[in-house]
């Protein structure tokens, strides 16, 4: 009984943690722009996103170390820099994202400049995280997150047409204006696998003691959460496709997305995507910066636990406290966080392979896993993964200077 | 420049990123993309107007989609004219400010502000 309800805690935190401020901009823009054309990419970024979270997920539940831990023994401390830093610097562009979307959700609910909320986001976040433990930053947020059905809904209500839909699901090529499209396909992916998803799902096995016996759990939270969360982004998708696409509108601003649930469920649709979007990027600000300063503490060796009161891993704590106050100063500042975002997505897409092409090597690792090492099928998954993301890495670049605009 | 101060900050801020990377920057975009963009602010205006009038959006959001087709209109209103090389290329994009235009005031009116 106790397993069934850590699996559907896991289910429900893995739906609450997908949708973020990448996502939710990315699918919007891909669904006002192509229609359900781009669906494919959610799916192949959900899949992507399940089949890492499910290895560093059991990496960490059977060798009790994390992703972060690993990469630094395994691989000696020059070459975990490299994967320190790229994540280090992505994970800040989208922390900063993640607060532009809160201080947008809190401007379209009171009309006062998205600007004046970034400091005070970050306080409130600081202090959850000062005064809060990991089943509040996690479990907390991601339950209110559960609001984002709201999309599944609106979706439903607008009548999306289940054939074409369905074609969708598969890899099609653009008919207009192609570097526009694999930019937003690139963004898309971006926002389905950030290394931070999975290195804090890394983390929170081992903030939440599991051990060989949750290996079930592990994979029925890394592949239901998932495929529910990656639902929720093909339903944003689908409500801009039904809603904006036909009228030609494109997604400038942050704004404009919120017609896309005010128009299926009216009043009410409004409330949800502020409701929606102020605590799935407030949920995302916590757990990144609670990665960032995982991966910092993990790299260099210091003591880290969100569990632990503040004074007894200092470096830990001072680390997320400096992270979210500097990560709310671009907001403050005025920069537009559409374009941050954009931006950050494509620069999370670019940076992937760092962490994943390692995480072939550990998990192909006997003296690490046992008998619990990929099989065959895990293994051309993962390399067809690594394989895209050096994709991702040569045409993120030019697509951001083609399509970006 | 009469563009929005938000993106105006951004650009500053990823100018080196833009410089670094060999970026065009100086050059407004094409007539196309720009006549796309006053198209979907007008767009974008019309559902808002429909959807304040079925009470779905509130008069405080409505006034933020204002406030930013102002923007897009002000940017475009600036730059436009040095994308549009002949005759017709004009008429087109006087007639896309002029629509823009129209359709602020129509949601203006609707939210009586």
């Amino acid at each position: 009984m106790k397993k069934w309800a850590e699996v559907a805690l896991g289910v429900v935190t893995s739906i609450g943690g997908f949708l973020e401020v990448g996502s939710i901009a990315t699918s919007a823009q891909g669904g006002a722009e192509f229609g359900y054309q781009l669906a494919w990419v959610l799916v192949l970024g959900t899949m992507s996103l399940a089949i890492l979270m499910e290895m560093t997920g059991r990496l960490a539940a059977v060798s009790q170390r994390t992703y972060a831990d690993l990469l630094r023994e395994r691989f000696g401390y020059r070459f975990f820099l490299l994967p320190l830093v790229a994540v280090f610097v992505v994970s800040l562009l989208v922390v900063i994202s993640e607060i532009g979307g809160v201080s947008i959700a809190l401007q379209i609910a009171t009309g006062i400049d998205f600007r004046w909320w970034a400091i005070p986001t970050a306080i409130v976040g600081w202090f959850l995280l000062w005064r809060g433990n990991f089943t509040i930053v996690e479990q907390g947020t991601a339950m209110l997150g559960l609001v984002a059905i709201s999309f599944a809904v609106g979706a439903l209500k607008l009548h999306p047409v289940w054939p074409t839909l369905g074609r969708a699901m598969l890899p099609s090529l653009p008919s207009h204006d192609r570097a526009r499209y694999w930019y937003l396909a690139v963004s898309i992916l971006g926002a389905s696998i950030s290394p931070y998803l999975y290195l804090f799902y890394s983390a929170g096995a081992i903030e939440d003691e599991w051990t060989i016996e949750h290996l079930g759990v592990n994979r029925v939270t890394a592949g239901m959460g998932n495929v529910f969360g990656g639902g929720l982004a093909i339903a944003t998708l689908v409500t801009a496709a039904l809603v904006l696409a036909p009228r030609e509108i494109k997604v400038d601003r942050y704004e404009q997305i919120a017609l896309v649930l005010a128009t299926p469920l009216g009043r009410a649709g409004l409330v949800f995507f502020i409701m929606t979007l102020f605590i799935t990027c407030f949920g995302a600000t916590l757990e990144i910066v609670l990665a960032m300063a995982y991966l910092l503490a993990q790299g260099l060796g210091w003591n880290w636990s969100e569990n632990l009161k503040p004074d007894k891993d200092a470096r830990f704590a001072t680390s997320y406290s400096v992270l979210i106050l500097l990560a709310a100063l671009p907001i403050a500042i005025g920069m537009d966080p559409l374009t941050l975002t954009n931006i950050s997505m494509v620069a999370t897409a670019a940076s992937l392979p760092v962490t994943v092409i390692p995480l072939f090597v550990l998990m192909n690792d006997g003296d690490l896993l046992n008998t619990h090492v990929n099989g065959w099928p895990s293994n051309l998954a993962l390399v067809v993964i690594a394989l895209l993301s050096i994709v991702l890495l040569v045409a993120a670049l030019p697509l951001q200077l083609l399509g970006g605009g | 420049m009469l563009q929005p101060a938000s993106t105006r900050i951004t650009h500053l801020y990823l100018a080196l990123t833009v410089l670094l990377v060999g970026g065009g920057c100086g050059s407004p975009p094409p007539l196309d993309k720009q006549l796309e963009t006053l198209a979907s602010w007008t767009a974008t205006m019309q559902l808002a107007k429909e959807r304040h009038g079925a009470g779905a959006i509130t008069i405080t959001y409505a006034t933020q989609l204002r406030d930013r087709a102002d923007e897009a209109f002000q940017q475009a209103s600036t730059t436009i004219g040095q994308s549009a090389q002949t005759h017709s290329d004009s008429a087109y994009a006087a007639a896309a400010l002029d629509s823009l235009r129209t359709a602020i005031r129509q949601l203006e009116a609707e939210i009586g502000s």
